[in-house]
């Protein structure tokens, strides 16, 4: 019997892909659901549930690292796949099938990745980038609770029992610290991004952890400079502004389905993954230009089961809170500072802005970017909504614990594509 | 009292709970199917099984510093408690074990997927993953008691912890019907040991699947039947706890206890999907200042109703 063969045949029957969204690949990664999703391809979250790891957006030389991490942690059989642009994701699907089907690909790749690991083992001791799809170029051991790899300015004595013995892997003990409740406990820094699920391409938060609490977060330099994929969420807006015609209908379609994005990823990080796919296929449905009365019925029973869930209004309360107040002082505009609130009032306040904008979608109006708000605010002397929103994140995230912190992040949803997209105007102007 | 079952029963039992898990896989693949606007077909409800031999024939894991031993023993643990759990479990009037602690071997069973998601959580020294396992200990601090309460009301009911007097003592008249919370509480708690949906905590998409997030292989596959397994032997067991066992007009026992079974594991997969994932520490709050006094006043019930006989 062929066994590899039918472990080939299996693997290729319904692949498991882990997507890999880069930054300004907006677009590819949104083709690159749809197509999953009524493949039935599930979308798996960490490189050990994958078998085919696919990287959308264009190419961005900073992110390598992490990404080859990422794939050394997928088990074979295996295989990898780069689609730049939207169009590309449907070829490149079929390609990564293909290989995973073909055991001459196989047998080839398994060679390359013997010598990878050889070269790696002569370098320093395996670390590999994290399941959790984490991991940036400066912290390759960011996988391992008990070597964060930034032991910087720690040499207290204690460590010094610990030198005789044998550590697992290699790796440095967990240091210490006092906790919240003034009990002594290990420090674990693990980077969140920029290749985590359900998270804005692109960002990278370390975050220190004691337990499941946030004791310190600190963001990172996330986007590169004026990437050519262009901010897809904020095209209207950007293309208004340069002078092109947009019709504040075409706007309206953009945020609502912008919003629905966001809420997508707010209910697979709050663990609904039934009403995640609902804002999926309407955000879908939207950005593929069907008119409104096609989707209002079942945008009505989503925002129904999920605006008036008492569940998850119970389990997103106090978590978060940004007052109007505080949200204006940072420059925060849009969605987050007119809901004022947790993260229950923000997921509602998105529901209620796509409703409005439901009834704009036949809107001929010529769009005023000054005058109608972009998905996530108002531009202001050049400088996006979502810089204000990243600003704001790592004093929300300090003390939560990390499920309310994925829940902050998500409820605020930064797009980082509006970061580069305002670096390169900045560029064309200066 | 059932019968003891024959020799053929110790491999019947393990084989129907997983065709049993087998039915809610398929069942929620089909709901899968329809939510995501995909046909749906008879090869959609196969269509995750192809993961079986992919997952047999995987090329194993090689993690540094991951503890391979406690690791691949808490992957094991989870599915066989619960093909153990069957022990104890009427099917019409069949019984593998009709032991007289019967209730208490069910609970010990279910109580061994705390070491079990523990172990699994730590063996790959990973945060997440480590994170995941002790996201299972907070929840079970939170289901446990109010779950042993609900097993407890239907005990006092019938003054035996033996399952098959259990569902004998029901005489027509089910525990769920007069003992409502207890079975509401059992049905939640069933949704906690395996897991799944508002109470998948351990193995959240927050956490890139918690517990399930590193692991990998036959492991993986271990864990996640034991997963399922867990919900079909709840629901298995709801039927003589809860719905009077084989007790039932016209059709055989055996064919009512399959019935009842499937509806409640037919309710626990649906309801699985309406509810968002229940974070542990909320949850612990309602458990301990609802759930636990609810569950109390549920067992004085029968207690008092006894005392009066």
């Amino acid at each position: 019997m062929d066994v590899t063969g039918l472990a080939l045949r299996a693997a290729a029957a319904r692949p498991r892909v882990l997507l890999a969204a880069l930054p300004g690949g907006t677009a590819a990664r949104l083709e690159a659901g749809r197509l999953l999703r009524l493949r039935d391809w599930p979308s798996a979250a960490t490189p050990a549930q994958a078998d085919l790891l696919l990287v959308v957006g264009p190419d961005c030389p900073r992110l390598h690292g992490a990404l080859d991490r990422l794939w050394r942690d997928l088990p074979a059989p295996r295989a990898r796949v780069h689609a730049a642009d939207a169009g590309a994701v449907g070829a490149r699907l079929d390609e990564g099938r293909a290989l995973l089907r073909s055991s001459a690909g196989q047998r080839e790749q398994a060679g390359t990745a013997a010598a990878a690991a050889r070269d790696a083992d002569r370098k320093q001791p395996e670390t590999s980038a994290g399941a959790d799809g984490s991991g940036d170029e400066e912290d390759p051991g960011s996988r391992h609770p008990h070597g964060g790899g930034h032991h910087g300015g720690h040499s207290g004595g204690g460590m010094d029992m610990d030198m005789g013995m044998e550590m697992p892997g290699g790796l440095p003990m967990a240091e210490q610290g006092e906790d919240r409740d003034g009990l002594t406990l290990d420090r674990l820094h693990v980077p969140l991004g920029p290749f985590l699920a359900d998270w804005p391409a692109g960002l990278t938060i370390r975050v220190t952890l004691q337990g499941d609490v946030v004791q310190e977060a600190e963001l990172r330099e996330a986007a590169p400079p004026g990437h050519a994929g262009g901010a897809f969420w904020v095209q209207p807006w950007l293309r208004a502004a340069a002078g092109e015609p947009v019709t504040a209908g075409e706007a309206a379609r953009r945020r609502a389905a912008a919003h629905l994005d966001s809420l997508a990823r707010l209910l697979a990080v709050a663990g609904w993954p039934a009403e995640a796919v609902a804002a999926r296929r309407l955000r879908d449905d939207l950005l593929d230009g069907a008119p409104g009365t096609a989707v209002a019925l079942r945008l009505d029973r989503f925002a129904r089961r999920v605006g008036r869930s008492r569940a998850l209004a119970w389990l997103t309360r106090g978590i978060g809170r940004l007052s109007t107040a505080q949200a204006r002082q940072a420059g925060v505009s849009g969605p987050a500072a007119r809901a004022g609130g947790d993260v229950a009032d923000r997921y509602r306040q998105w529901l209620a802005d796509i409703r409005r904008d439901l009834g704009r979608l036949a809107e001929g109006s010529p769009l005023a970017p000054a005058a109608d708000e972009g998905p996530r605010g108002y531009w202001r002397d050049d400088r996006p909504p979502s810089a204000a929103l990243m600003k704001v994140l790592p004093e929300l995230l300090t003390g939560a614990e990390l499920a309310a912190a994925r829940l902050i992040v998500a409820s605020l949803d930064p797009d980082l594509d509006e970061l580069a997209a305002a670096r390169r105007e900045a560029g064309a102007h200066g | 009292m059932g019968e003891p079952g024959a020799w053929w029963t110790l491999l019947a039992a393990p084989a129907m709970l997983l065709a049993l898990a087998v039915l809610a896989v398929a069942f929620t693949a089909v709901l899968d199917a329809r939510d995501a606007g995909r046909p749906v077909t008879v090869a959609v409800a196969v269509r995750p099984f192809t993961g079986v031999p992919r997952a047999v024939l995987a090329q194993p894991r090689r993690l540094p510093g991951a503890d391979v031993l406690l690791w691949r023993a808490g992957a094991v643990l989870v599915p066989v408690a619960a093909v153990l759990s069957t022990l104890v479990i009427p099917f019409g009037d069949t019984v593998l074990a009709d032991l007289s602690v019967g209730v208490v071997w069910f609970n010990a069973m279910e109580v061994l997927t705390w070491a079990g998601l523990w172990l699994a959580g730590w063996g790959p020294d990973a945060a997440f993953s480590l994170v995941g396992g002790y996201r299972f200990l907070a929840q079970g601090l939170a289901y446990e008691l109010p779950l042993m309460f609900a097993l407890i009301s239907t005990a006092t009911g019938a003054q035996s912890l033996r399952v098959t007097d259990i569902a004998a003592a029901q005489h027509g008249l089910w525990y769920a019907v007069w003992m409502p919370v207890a079975f509401v509480v059992y049905l939640a708690g069933v949704l906690a040991f395996s897991f799944t949906g508002p109470f998948g905590y351990p193995a959240g998409r927050d956490l890139a699947g918690g517990v399930l997030g590193e692991i990998g292989g036959v492991d993986r596959l271990l864990l996640q039947a034991g997963r399922w397994l867990w919900l079909a032997a709840g629901a298995a067991m709801a039927a003589p706890l809860f719905l009077g066992g084989g007790a039932g007009p016209v059709l055989p026992d055996w064919a009512w206890s399959l019935v009842k079974t499937l509806l409640v594991l037919a309710v626990l997969v649906l309801a699985a999907r309406r509810l968002p994932m229940i974070r542990a520490d909320r949850y612990v709050e309602l458990a301990w200042v609802v759930l636990i006094p609810l569950t109390i006043v549920q067992v004085l019930v029968p207690a008092l109703v006894n005392l009066n006989r």
